[in-house]
């Protein structure tokens, strides 16, 4: 009966070879056809040409993006950091914490299209906000909610028990047990929960294709003025077909530069976060 | 002075916290608000299982049937996740009982730079060359069922695989002492112990993965074809989430067709809030079976 043993052992080798394969290759392709693409001018300069987007540069877009993902992680980040510390920290009774835990689920299950309608429907056309950042930032916001509150939540849950009681028996409050002990101890993961959900908000289009992103627009002064995206300026490019194709390859580079260098920024600083528990 | 900010720092918890709960009810509320006035127009069984959508009356009568959207998203989901399933185990195996701990360290955080690519990029990286394999392949217009799937699939693995891991290593906890007392070989324990005792973890991951994929919107449309057609491996098709991406642009405020597209959102929603409170209740009773196990 060895080669049981051994199939599942090749099998589980050559999957993960081909999972390393599939990641090379994504990366390897959009550096390699964007890298001539890429100048000064195309990052700081706006889109430009007959067809739009076909010379010129993606600088609006990029901070438009940079616009939307803070409104996002603003709205969404505290909200779920403070759902993350009532439920380990607050509430006491159990059917309110898994209610609350089948609320977030549910919430990371809406698909974001539908995000998209309802802050379309609501903020749009009710509150009339019109496209602009605020409103797809809140339908990103939504999105992103579920994925931070599951880390830092995460993250609470490995602080040892012991040392939280040792402090509430010590005298301290709560808040103070949070602020001098909790939070600090799990910096790292909280962080890098930011940055990663922050690079979901970033890629994502469908939530703010009618609310907030336009094919063109200056760079923006307010929260309330419609901007440009990057996914979305990547996805009109291509809908453009052939002519555009350069720019098309330069602005999927920028994205993907964007999300390697903050997955290894979140890698890095989660492993600093400071475990003194652990060393003792 | 002190008990005072803990106190009002506590009220501020409380709030943020109802606020996150009031999400999922504001959502649900304008969605539903939305797609409701569809359905003095349209009978709900004309709706769900009316092959004709035709929104726009050029030909003189307009259809709202999103029969094929339905049938399509969910066999582009099935498609996605049965290519996916087999690498993923298998790398989820490799990284559990392989990998050593300070690799784990790495490749982790490697694998999850998949879940980082933003989708319109895979429906760009898939247009430019699954599509075209696929035109070499003698697909007629390239776009189709199945190259959709195999993006969702990549899009699958890094939830997938960290899933799966997870749960393998737990059992592998559980049973590798066990195992190694007794002589047997580390893998043929792999593949005859520690697999079979996760497999029902590893079906809930899954079917939670198939959610994932059914709300997928950009890389779907833009490697699916986009024809209001039965869906087939090799064949156009068009998933809900690509209906109301392509067409909420175009609908008028107010009428039928916007009322029909939040219509085709709420079926969307629903769907994924079955699979979501499913999976919560089946993984409930998973947890206390084991616990009566143990006992």
């Amino acid at each position: 009966m060895r080669w049981l043993g051994n199939l599942i052992k090749a099998w589980a080798y050559i999957s993960f070879a081909l999972v390393c394969a599939v990641i090379l290759f994504l990366f390897g392709f959009v550096f390699y056809r964007g890298a001539g693409t890429i100048s000064m001018e195309f990052l700081t300069e706006a889109p430009r040409g007959l067809i739009l987007g076909e010379e010129g540069g993606i600088f609006p877009a990029i901070i438009g993006s940079l616009m939307f993902t803070g409104t996002a992680l603003v709205l969404g980040g505290i909200p779920a950091i403070a759902t993350a510390l009532f439920v380990v920290f607050y509430c006491s009774n159990r059917y309110l914490e898994e209610g609350i835990h089948l609320v977030i689920q549910c919430i990371s299950g809406i698909p974001s299209i539908v995000l998209g309608l309802f802050a379309y429907s609501f903020l749009v056309r009710d509150l009339d906000f019109g496209r602009c950042i605020f409103s797809a930032g809140v339908a990103l916001a939504i999105m992103i909610l579920p994925f931070i509150e599951v880390r830092a939540e995460k993250a609470f849950r490995e602080v040892p028990v012991h040392i939280v009681q040792s402090s509430y028996a010590l005298g301290c409050s709560r808040l103070y047990t949070i602020s001098r002990i909790i939070l600090p101890s799990c910096r790292g993961e909280l962080v890098s929960g930011l940055i990663l959900g922050g690079c979901y908000a970033m890629g994502a289009t469908a939530p703010m294709i009618f609310t907030g992103a336009v094919a063109y627009a200056a760079v923006p002064d307010s929260l309330f003025a419609p901007a440009m995206a990057l996914p979305l300026h990547l996805y009109l490019l291509v809908a453009q077909g052939a002519t555009s194709m350069d720019t098309a390859y330069g602005t999927a580079f920028v994205m993907m530069a964007i999300i390697l260098i903050s997955n290894l920024l979140a890698t890095v600083y989660a492993r600093r976060s400071e475990k003194r528990w652990k060393n003792s | 002075m002190r008990k005072k900010i803990d106190s009002a720092f506590s009220v501020l918890i409380y709030l943020l916290t109802a606020c996150s709960i009031m999400a999922l009810g504001f959502v649900i509320y304008f969605i539903v608000k939305e797609a409701l006035p569809l359905f003095q127009e349209v009978s709900l069984s004309e709706f769900l299982l009316g092959k004709r959508w035709m929104p726009i009356d050029y030909t003189g009568t307009t259809a709202f049937g999103i029969f094929n959207f339905i049938v399509a998203t969910v066999y582009v989901s099935f498609t996605a996740i049965i290519l996916a399933v087999g690498i993923g185990l298998g790398a989820s195996v490799f990284l559990s009982c392989v990998a050593t701990e300070s690799m784990c360290g790495i490749l982790y955080p490697f694998v999850d730079l998949l879940a980082g690519i933003p989708s319109v990029v895979y429906g760009f990286i898939g247009l430019q060359v699954l599509v075209r394999i696929f035109l070499k392949a003698g697909v007629r217009t390239g776009t189709c069922v199945l190259a959709a799937g195999i993006l969702l699939a990549v899009m699958l693995l890094p939830f997938l695989v960290s899933s799966c891991s997870e749960t393998i290593r737990k059992e592998k906890k559980k049973y590798e002492a066990a195992a190694a007392a007794l002589g047997i070989g580390r893998w043929y324990a792999i593949a005859t112990i520690i697999l079979p005792a996760s497999w029902k973890n590893i079906l809930l991951s899954m079917i939670l993965a198939i959610g994932r994929a059914m709300g997928e919107t950009m890389a779907v449309m833009m490697v699916m074809g986009n024809a209001n057609l039965f869906p087939r491996l090799l064949g156009k098709s068009e998933s809900i989430a690509s209906v109301i991406a392509l067409e909420m642009g175009t609908a008028e405020y107010g009428s039928t067709h916007y009322h029909a597209l939040y219509g085709a959102g709420l079926v969307l929603m629903l769907l994924l809030f079955i699979i979501n409170i499913g999976i919560n209740m089946l993984r409930r009773r998973i947890v206390s079976n084991q616990g009566r196990d143990a006992e």
